[in-house]
């Protein structure tokens, strides 16, 4: 393997500050940055060179990068603990188009259809409750991939949403506890709500225990007719039998395939609720621009290649650099639940350490992801990155162009004075980072706890505007970056044992919990039930 | 007197024709070109009103009106304009009084009759210094327009021009004999009248049918509540009666103007804002009662539907009830077979060719094969229907009464599945 000599070439940089490499190379944003489609994506600020880049290539063509990109998309079985193919890339392709064989794009293609058929339905304000009022809000119930995509989007196009008669809402609620259900549940009314349980497999508890609430809400409000279900509840999932026995009628079924993973499926069925805020049109366009995404992956040589060229660096930092934390900064409040959406398909994605032939890793490999949006962070955890201990890389986003759309012309001005406060805040916190005190006025003598040592990397990426087709093709970015580390770790990215077990042993202590058996467990879990059975005494 | 009616509207029509069957010489400007124009020099009129037609054509062939171009001067003997646009018509309104300034003699007067935002006759002045302009809502009835017209309830004329009102009072003197009909106040005070008179009018219906919906789920029959409210001398009995919903290019316009005055105003006006939407929901009640009737599912279903006019009289169907019914069906798979003895034509246009419309030129041959019948308009042909006849035609006998015209309990006897609104057996 390449390591050792990477290893060096590491050794070598370290000793060099991200300010000296620029002062030494006047060219140096020239060098590294990429323009693809809509994105924009400077890795100037990452302590490399371009000499860096030509022995990370060589890496990925040292794992094979190339042949295991062509097995994806052939729809092999790369999901090896599993045997299953891993083809989100399919949901996004072109009726016409050759990736995908006939069957596949029927399927897909087919299933579309069904959503525009509800999409339009609703949108026309034709869908109607158990009483023939019109549907006025939807509920999705989902968790995981089935909540954080589509949320994620429902809220980044927010300005392309659709205006509908009734002015329909979407609302979602995932969390286990049913706290959102309660909050939810008060506001609306039964008669003029539909709810989508959303689930790949049908047995997500967390789903099945707020769908289950919501039945109850319903059928307590409307009776027990079977057409209260059938005009009031929508299931998205693989396993159609189990939505059968739930009681979802057949036209009110949507499905998706074993070779999607869960948090690669916004693209299927799964973005339902974000087809409903933005409609039908736009969906599509979100496909499409994650379709040029994946073509760009498919076919760009490595040094242009954008998701290469992410994972390459991410590498680079963890490997090489041995800097674990990685924090996502969006600048622009419509991704505030990017951060979320990456952290599950980056950590659920690479958090593995076992590799694809089943021997522990060598190597490290995915750092701790977590952010938040930039201009809010920048009140919070901001400080560790100028003056922790602890190295950290980050990914900066944002849009250059924003509120020039239809509908923000009343306030445009001052809106677009905000935009143009949170891009100054952005190219200065990067600039910062890297450079330290370099990017203060020369000769400032400063106390030790005023001192910013910069050295910080990150990566800027820019779109020309946050539209569908930007956002597709930046989240297709990110799924094929995850891919291509997993590649060079050598560990399968779509597999998710490590969240089975937790789920397993709940069962368990549910069951101890309820019927209050003396199960024997740890100390601590005993210690903590007897205080859960008797919290007063 | 010589006068000039500008515009292409109902109120225009009726205006022209009215006041040249009292002496008057008038002229009836509409842009040159247009539907209304070759059809007003062909003696015809696109608003089926009961007289108006060969009132045009006889005033036409005595000479005293002719039809002239929008933008042709008036002649110089012509002493008073009215106004009776569209109320998206404004700038027209406005080039009208524009090119006026500049080509008549000083002292004509200008009667806009125009449902135009409050404060817009004052507007209209400010291009017209050289005369005066007054306002005059229009409370013409639909189905009875001409009626309306010649016999005024009331005159409520905008004007603070003493020269003026003597003037507009002349040009309707022949109309207002019996007893003095004007009530004269501020323009902007004429016009915002005219909008409250139609909003407490639409809140009354509004108020109805939410009441007639409650009667439906406490098991009272609103028929004897109408009765019992009415008979209140402080309420009186009119428009107190619950149905699908109103219609026109009217009422719900005009209830809609006052709402877009007070929005622009940054203030909006709640209980008005409730009417519509009452009124909006209501107009799909039919469709409830047939979608719960059905089981929740109307594909493949056929419904026949009597009655698309926005009213008895009229040929007219802008926001009818039959609009958002048809569309609910459309949207379930369901087929419609309409009848309407004047306001086909009006669907055909809108509409177009479809399968899932079939319009009838007869009401029994509506309601052959179908799944329920709906009485939307209430046509005085539909009153008294031959029940037997129906449920030999129908594939199931149900009715649904969107106007309370039939007896519960007679339908119910004659065999069929009866829904009205409000209405208990």
């Amino acid at each position: 393997m390449k390591w050792n000599d990477l290893k060096a070439h590491a050794d070598d940089l370290a000793q060099r500050h991200l300010a000296e490499l620029f002062q030494d190379d006047a060219q140096r944003f020239q060098r590294l940055h990429r323009k693809v489609g809509p994105l924009l994506l400077d890795l100037s600020k990452q302590r490399l060179n371009g000499d860096t880049l030509d022995r990370l290539t060589a890496l990925a063509d040292a794992s094979d990068l190339r042949g295991w990109i062509d097995r994806m998309f052939a729809g092999e079985p790369i999901n090896c603990t599993e045997n299953r193919a891993a083809m989100h890339w399919a949901l996004r392709a072109p009726e016409d188009s050759s990736v995908a064989t006939p069957a596949v794009l029927a399927a897909v293609h087919g299933e579309l259809a069904r959503m525009a058929r509800i999409v339009d339905k609703l949108h026309a304000g034709q869908w109607r409750g158990f009483t023939g009022e019109v549907i006025t809000d939807v509920v999705n119930i989902g968790v995981g991939g089935s909540d954080l995509g589509p949320l994620m989007v429902s809220r980044a196009l927010e300005d392309f949403a659709a205006p509908t008669p009734q002015g329909l809402q979407v609302h979602f609620v995932s969390s286990m506890d049913g706290s959102q259900v309660a909050h939810l549940l008060r506001q609306l009314r039964p008669q003029t709500t539909l709810f989508i349980i959303s689930s790949k497999s049908f047995t997500t508890v967390d789903t099945l225990y707020n769908a289950e609430t919501a039945r109850t809400w319903m059928q307590r409000a409307l009776g027990e007719d079977e057409a209260v279900v059938r005009c009031h509840f929508l299931a998205v999932s693989s396993a159609q039998e189990k939505v059968a026995a739930w009681g979802i009628a057949e036209e009110n079924r949507l499905q998706l395939w074993d070779w999607v993973g869960g948090r690669y499926s916004l693209w299927s069925a799964i973005g339902l609720p974000a087809a409903l805020r933005i409609g039908m049109d736009r969906f599509r366009e979100l496909l499409a621009g994650a379709h040029f995404m994946d073509e760009h992956f498919r076919t760009a040589a490595w040094q242009d290649n954008l998701p290469v060229l992410m994972a390459l660096v991410g590498v680079w930092n963890t490997n090489l650099l041995n800097i674990h934390g990685h924090a996502i900064l969006p600048y622009d409040g419509r991704l505030k639940y990017l951060p979320s959406y990456l952290e599950q398909l980056e950590m659920e994605s690479n958090g593995k350490s076992v590799t694809r032939d089943g021997d522990p890793v060598t190597t490290r490999t995915c750092p701790i992801l977590w952010g938040d949006v930039g201009p809010n962070a920048q009140h919070a955890f901001y400080q560790l990155l100028h003056q922790g201990t602890e190295p950290v890389t980050c990914d900066f986003i944002a849009p250059a162009l924003r509120y020039h759309e239809d509908v923000h012309t009343d306030a445009a001005r001052e809106l677009v004075r905000q935009h143009e406060l949170a891009l100054a805040n952005c190219l200065a916190q990067s600039r910062l980072l890297a450079l330290g005190e370099a990017a203060l006025p020369e000769g400032e003598q400063m106390p030790f706890y005023k001192r910013y040592r910069g050295n910080q990397p990150s990566t800027t990426l820019m779109m020309d505007e946050l539209t569908p087709y930007s956002l597709g093709a930046m989240l297709a970015a990110y799924e094929h970056k995850v891919f291509a580390q997993a590649v060079m770790w050598q560990i399968n990215p779509f597999d998710q044992w490590g969240v089975e077990m937790g789920k397993k042993i709940a069962t368990d202590t549910l069951a101890a919990l309820r019927d209050g058996e003396a199960v024997s467990m740890d100390a601590s879990t005993e210690g903590l039930l007897a205080f859960i059975r008797k919290p007063n005494t | 007197m010589h006068l000039d009616v500008y515009g292409d509207t109902l109120c225009a029509l009726v205006t022209a024709t009215a006041m040249a069957s009292s002496g008057h010489h008038v002229v009836l400007r509409s842009p040159g070109g247009g539907r209304f124009a070759e059809a007003v020099q062909a003696g015809l009129s696109l608003y089926r009103e009961p007289g108006l037609e060969r009132l045009l054509q006889e005033q036409l062939a005595e000479g005293r009106l002719r039809w002239g171009a929008l933008d042709e001067a008036p002649d110089a003997d012509v002493r008073a304009i009215f106004l009776a646009f569209e109320p998206e018509h404004e700038p027209q309104a406005r080039d009208v009084l524009v090119h006026l300034a500049s080509h008549v003699a000083p002292g004509l007067v200008v009667i806009n009759q125009s449902a135009f935002p409050v404060g817009t006759t004052e507007e209209l002045q400010m291009l017209f210094p050289t005369g005066t302009v007054v306002c005059l809502p229009e409370f013409l009835q639909e189905g009875a327009a001409v009626q309306s017209f010649v016999r005024p309830a009331r005159l409520l004329l905008g004007c603070d021009n003493a020269e003026a009102e003597v003037l507009v009072r002349e040009v309707f003197r022949p109309f207002n004999r019996l007893s003095d009909h004007f009530l004269v106040m501020r323009p902007r005070e004429a016009e915002f009248s005219k909008l409250a008179i139609t909003g407490m009018l639409a809140t009354r219906v509004s108020f109805m049918n939410d009441m007639a919906n409650l009667a439906d789920t406490l098991n009272v029959d609103i028929e004897q509540v109408r009765k019992g409210v009415g008979s209140d001398p402080r309420i009186g009995e009119a428009y107190l009666y619950p149905g699908c919903g109103f219609g026109g290019p009217g009422l719900s316009r005009d209830v809609l103007s006052l709402a877009d005055t007070l929005q622009s105003q940054g203030i909006s006006s709640e209980l008005l804002a409730q009417v519509m939407a009452i009124n909006e929901r209501q107009k799909e009640v039919m469709f409830r009662k047939l979608w719960a009737h059905y089981g929740r599912d109307l594909n493949g279903k056929v419904i026949a539907i009597w009655g698309a006019a926005f009213k008895p009289g009229s040929g007219r169907i802008d926001n009818a009830p039959i609009l958002r019914l048809l569309e609910a069906l459309w949207a379930q798979g369901a087929v419609a077979r309409v009848h309407d003895p004047e306001a086909l034509p009006a669907l055909a246009a809108r509409y177009g060719e479809r399968e899932d419309l079939v319009l009838c030129q007869q009401p029994y041959r509506a309601v052959e094969g179908a799944d329920a019948l709906m009485l939307v308009t209430e046509w005085k042909a539909y009153w008294s229907p031959d029940f037997a006849r129906l449920q030999q035609l129908m594939r199931a006998p149900v009715l649904l009464d969107g106007r309370n015209i039939y007896d519960p309990a007679f339908v119910k006897a004659s065999g069929f599945a009866y829904y009205g609104v409000g209405r208990q057996i």
